[in-house]
């Protein structure tokens, strides 16, 4: 039991960190690095693509994209070609999610993971669960 | 909060339903009155497949090679039996083309006069019962009243302006042009143009962003967030020496721009010229302004390095 749970959490984290890699534009190695998005829009230098990077580079939702058949890679494609105000839309879906220490803790967020997984992924239009989405074609 | 999430990709949906009667605008009398794009590829649809096929028409147009089932995979959604609008703009994006969308009929009469092909959104069905479609208007005729598409099966088809723009005020009035980033839309402002092309560098099409930053400073000289985009574009490509160029450019017609310096310094630096550096990110401490917590920290980080390299060379001796 305990040496599974040492697996499952290094591969938690390699997945974590080559995701980071694979996703991180060359530029981001320097932290002060000004977008040009933030000269464009200089107030608008919110977290709001951060945010959906985290959240789609998150190892339980990779599983649950997988697990609904959803490359996560695409996901990640079509969520980077969008612009901040597209982004924001999609971003302001994902709460605070539990981090999930303790068993209950867990279940609850495994639950709250899906679900919200499943509305961002029906908003990037993968899937189609939630009838109050309202998609335009 | 499921009315909330209605509202969700209905953010373009706000207040542009109005029912202004569709008719060459006035205050464009220099359009001709009827007009048609030739040379237009035609994809006839497969099922569900309007997205793709229309997005693929002004792929090629545009000058690329494109063909639906290509395209597909970038932007059809089995689930929904359709596509996306946010869709079909990354993907237009992805494959280095400039994706600007419109919205009005204003907008369609002069992007189709100046000969570029349109995507358009339609809702075929009722406002309760919607039935998308996407179709590429491709011309119209004034004297007729008709709007000329390619749409699903049909290579031609014309159709009248009131019941064209029934089906389209349905769908919001939605369309997009899809240009090669030399070209700028007919109907082109400066912001949303450069966030156009900054939607080129997010995909990582750094050489057509390059093109759109230049074909937007042509137009628009002063546009900082153009300039400042050439440089980021090159720094992503690992040029470093045209980025210097760039930032230095930016640095010297907007004197006023930390941004500029704080880009400048991280060049420099990456060139490791840390004394430049330095006195570039000084600068751009100075200038201040809304990032200014970025530039301090450029400064800060340059400091550091100037600290361990010089405990380097002591060490050394």
């Amino acid at each position: 039991m305990k040496s599974k749970d040492w697996l499952r959490r290094l591969v938690c984290a390699l997945m974590v960190v080559s995701l980071l890699v694979w996703s991180a534009p060359p530029q981001a190695v320097w932290a002060a690095w000004v977008e040009t998005e933030s000269v464009l829009n200089p107030s608008a230098a919110d977290s709001a693509r951060a945010r959906l990077e985290i959240f789609l580079a998150r190892q339980d939702v990779q599983a649950a994209l997988q697990t609904h058949g959803i490359d996560p890679r695409e996901a990640c494609s079509r969520a980077a070609s969008l612009s901040d105000g597209e982004i924001l839309r999609v971003a302001d879906r994902i709460p605070e999610m539990p981090a999930g220490g303790s068993a209950l803790g867990v279940i609850i967020g495994a639950g709250l993971v899906v679900f919200i997984v499943l509305l961002v992924t029906d908003i990037l239009g993968f899937t189609h669960v939630f009838p109050f989405v309202t998609h335009r074609r | 909060m499921p009315a909330a999430l209605a509202l969700l990709l209905g953010g373009a949906l706000a207040g542009c339903a109005g029912s202004s009667r569709l008719a060459l605008p006035a205050t464009a009398p220099a359009l001709p009155a009827r007009t048609e794009i030739r040379d237009l590829a035609f994809f006839p649809e497969a099922a569900h497949q309007c997205g793709p096929a229309a997005l693929a028409t002004v792929l090629s147009w545009s000058g690329l090679s494109a063909t639906p089932d290509a395209v597909g995979k970038q932007v059809y959604s089995p689930a929904l039996k359709g596509s996306l609008q946010p869709a079909l703009v990354s993907s237009a994006r992805r494959h280095g083309r400039i994706a600007y969308e419109i919205a009005g009929s204003d907008a369609l009469w002069q992007e189709v006069a100046a000969g570029h092909p349109v995507i358009v959104l339609q809702n075929l069905g009722l406002s309760w019962n919607p039935v998308w479609h996407y179709a590429v208007v491709m011309g119209y005729d004034q004297p007729q009243q008709t709007i000329v598409l390619r749409s699903g099966q049909t290579a031609r088809q014309s159709m009248s302006y009131r019941l064209f723009d029934r089906t389209w005020a349905r769908a919001n009035r939605w369309g997009m042009v899809v240009l090669p980033p030399s070209q700028l839309p007919a109907t082109a402002e400066e912001r949303p143009f450069v966030a156009a092309v900054i939607g080129l560098e997010k995909a990582r099409q750094w050489p057509a962003a390059i093109t759109g930053y230049r074909t937007a400073l042509a137009r628009w000289p002063k546009s900082l967030a153009a300039r400042m985009g050439i440089g980021n574009s090159y720094y992503a490509m690992g040029d470093l020496t045209a980025a210097e160029r760039a930032f230095r450019e930016a640095v010297s017609l907007h004197p006023e721009a930390g941004a500029a310096c704080n880009n400048l310094a991280q060049v420099l630096m990456a060139q490791g010229r840390a004394t430049e550096a330095l006195q570039a990110a000084r600068q751009a401490v100075a200038l201040g302004g809304p990032l200014a917590e970025v530039y301090r920290q450029t400064l800060e980080e340059i400091r550091k390095r100037l600290e361990t390299d010089a405990a380097g060379e002591s060490a050394r001796f």
